[in-house]
């Protein structure tokens, strides 16, 4: 039975994250992830890499920054080597090469992003310069994608252990009676993959997770169910109230209205380098 | 029936699944009360004490069912995430064996005084990362849990990112050496055992998505308390539904113990590669010696052909389909040998030996099947684990103790006979 248990975070990691601890504010961090997500998400879209891999990927990437200050590893990096260790674990692995051009590309468009938001008369159009195929950027990011890769193993203990939320929503919209309403099911899948970009998934089990988009589902088509103690659908699923609407909370929070400092503030630190100038030039002034 | 020794009896699966029922009922219990309590309490707090026992309602109706599904255990079951230690967490004692993934080590937790066996990986030369193989065989270890699977305690490192230990329990045998040194062969009834042993950890690791792919007497490892532990899992892989997508490599299993289609040139097998290897395994138990001694793959075909009689349409349908096939001449047709090779079986025996040595990896009985087969419930029955013997563990550095001279004669016998013949009048 062991075996089915994954590693989630314990109280004292969740209130006191190592990034916390250095002075990041929470929701600059949470933006982090997002943003770290975003990018696994669009390297996986780019590289025809299968779901399962970048799940797992985004799944060990919440893990390590409840061990890991970001002062320490930038996102970007744990990024790449978390898809590349997931695309191991899920056995289609990635040829380095490929991920780190098609990251390199990324983050030029990341540079891109910003340098545009800077001056708004630079070029608008994105081009992308290829690197050279012996050039010191890839011997530079091949080094930190090892690295990444390597230390994502080393402080999740190797315990790479991964269970992806899909084939219990299958069976939770069947015990439901949700099968014939595709909009649901639809919806419901995507509310997963977007909860990859928050934490949750290093801090609740999967049952919890899947109750609350289904949860979100519901509310959203005004699909009642049994929902007054002590007949509550997710009593079925051995979820608490209390934690499923936590999770609700942080999947809604994804879709609220930011401005544009604060999503290009994200673009600009997606190294540790970034972020140790943000943490000097910010925490110092308190 | 137990197959599992005393000590470790606990840590069956049913057993533990008992526990935690157990568990969740107690702490259902102690909610209960607390809620009970609370409610009590609260109206009058002038006498706490007096109140709990007197308050509490004479009918408190536990709940029958406990409040999680065994599928969903609680929160606080999870693990945290937690780091690597560091290999100085253990001392280290002898070095066990050295193979081409690295060396392994006996050694001592420091804390606890535990002996363990620290697996270093060789990680040097490593042009894509971690491997692949050794996060398959960390994996599979974590994944497969089972009194008859080397348990892995937890995976540690050294100063720098190339040094990466396995940590397992110690086992002091392996089979093979094992069968070497044995003066006599195991009783049927141990083989009984170690058989379904062997059987239940497959079926676990079958059940758990996980391809063994080099079973055989020398990954089994056996302790002085008569179980068996299936360990090396280096070239183990997770395997899915459809099998093999993606196609899987020939290059696994060692030659002996690998099974026909693999060495037809099969790209997409399944569990039933380990069930032919558990077969090999059978007969080595009952022969006391590998069953097919082959130098090369040709050589492997036609000692199979030769015991099972050359495959036919009625015995493998899909024989013909596969790649290497067409390069084959078949013997002429031949019926089965195994009465001949193991004469002293029961007809139950030879039928379960024949059920996993099965051509036709559709047909080839399962893990699960052979657990339920008629030769673990005729006599004699299964030896229970406690009731084996011991041997000198040569992982753990012992020396056979030498076996016993008989008397010889006295030394001067002669001499003393000579002197009194001599003395004699």
């Amino acid at each position: 039975m062991s075996a089915a248990l994954v590693p989630l975070a314990s109280l004292s990691q969740i209130e006191r994250t190592p990034s916390g601890e250095d002075g990041l504010p929470a929701d600059l961090e949470d933006d982090l992830k997002a943003f770290g997500c975003k990018l696994i998400h669009q390297a996986g879209i780019l590289l025809k890499q299968k779901q399962v891999a970048v799940a797992t990927a985004q799944i060990l990437f919440h893990r390590f920054w409840f061990v890991t200050s970001m002062k320490q590893f930038g996102i970007g990096d744990v990024g790449m080597g978390a898809l590349y260790l997931a695309s191991k674990l899920e056995e289609c692995p990635l040829r380095m090469r490929d991920l780190i051009n098609v990251y390199d590309l990324l983050l030029q468009r990341a540079t891109h992003t910003l340098a545009l938001h800077s001056s708004p008369n630079a070029n608008p159009d994105f081009k992308y310069a290829p690197m050279s195929y012996f050039g010191t950027t890839f011997y530079d990011l091949k080094d930190a994608l090892v690295v990444a890769e390597m230390q994502i193993l080393k402080r999740l203990g190797f315990n790479v252990h991964v269970v992806l939320p899909y084939g219990t929503l299958v069976n939770y919209l069947r015990v439901l009676g949700l099968t014939s309403r595709e909009d649901a099911c639809t919806r419901a899948w995507g509310y997963l993959n977007d909860a990859l970009q928050t934490p949750v998934y290093a801090l609740y089990a999967i049952p919890t997770i899947v109750s609350a988009a289904i949860l979100l589902t519901t509310r959203h088509l005004h699909i009642s169910l049994p929902s007054t103690p002590p007949n509550c659908w997710w009593d079925l699923f051995d979820a608490a109230w209390e934690d499923v609407w936590c999770v609700c909370g942080y999947i809604m929070r994804l879709y609220r209205d930011r401005d544009m400092v604060e999503r290009v503030r994200v673009v600009g630190m997606v190294g540790k380098k970034e972020v140790r100038r943000w943490l000097e030039e910010n925490v110092a002034e308190q | 029936m137990s197959t599992t020794s005393t000590p470790t009896r606990k840590r069956s699966k049913w057993d533990e699944d008992d526990e935690d029922d157990e568990a969740f009922r107690l702490r259902q219990q102690i909610l209960a009360k607390r809620r009970t309590k609370s409610k009590s309490v609260k109206p009058n707090d002038a006498t706490p004490t007096r109140r709990i026992e007197t308050s509490e309602p004479p009918a408190v109706r536990l709940p029958t069912r406990p409040r999680h599904s065994l599928y969903v255990p609680p929160r606080t079951y999870h693990p945290t995430i937690t780091p690597s230690r560091s290999v100085y967490c253990y001392e280290r004692l002898n070095q066990i064996e050295e193979g081409s993934y690295g060396v392994v080590f006996r050694a001592k937790d420091k804390q606890t005084g535990d002996i363990v066996a620290l697996k270093k990986l060789k990680l040097d030369e490593e042009k894509h990362g971690f491997p692949i193989t050794a996060l398959r065989e960390i994996n599979a270890l974590m994944s497969c849990r089972h009194d008859n699977v080397v348990g892995i305690r937890e995976v540690v490192v050294g100063d720098t990112l190339t040094q990466v230990f396995v940590v397992m329990d110690f086992i002091e045998h392996d089979l093979k050496s094992l069968l070497t040194v044995m003066p006599s062969p195991f009783l049927q009834s141990e083989i009984k055992t170690l058989m379904l042993q062997l059987l239940s950890a497959v079926a676990h690791c079958h059940s758990n998505w996980i391809l063994h792919r080099d079973l055989k007497t020398s990954n089994l490892l056996m302790n002085n308390r008569g179980t068996i532990k299936v360990a090396d899992f280096g070239l183990a892989r997770r395997y899915g539904d459809p099998v093999g997508v993606g196609g899987m490599t020939q290059l696994v299993v060692t030659l002996w113990y690998r099974a026909p289609e693999i060495l037809l040139g099969a790209t997409t097998y399944s569990t039933a590669v380990d069930m032919w290897s558990v077969g090999c395994i059978f007969a080595e138990l009952l022969l006391k010696e590998p069953l097919f001694q082959a130098k090369g793959e040709i050589e492997l075909l036609s000692m199979i052909f030769k015991l099972l009689g050359p495959p036919n349409t009625t015995s493998w349908s899909d024989y013909s389909s596969l790649p290497l096939a067409k390069t084959l001449a078949l013997p002429s047709p031949q019926p089965h040998q195994f009465r001949q090779r193991f004469h002293y079986m029961t007809t139950a025996g030879i039928d379960l030996l024949m059920s996993l040595l099965t051509y036709d990896p559709g047909k080839r009985i399962t893990a699960e099947e052979a657990l339920q087969h008629d030769y673990f419930t005729e006599s004699p029955y299964p030896k229970h684990p406690d009731l084996f013997g011991s041997f000198p563990s040569a992982a753990a550095g012992e020396k056979r103790r030498k076996p016993f001279d008989s008397p010889s004669a006295p030394a001067r016998a002669a001499d003393y006979k000579l002197m009194t013949e001599f003395d004699a009048p």
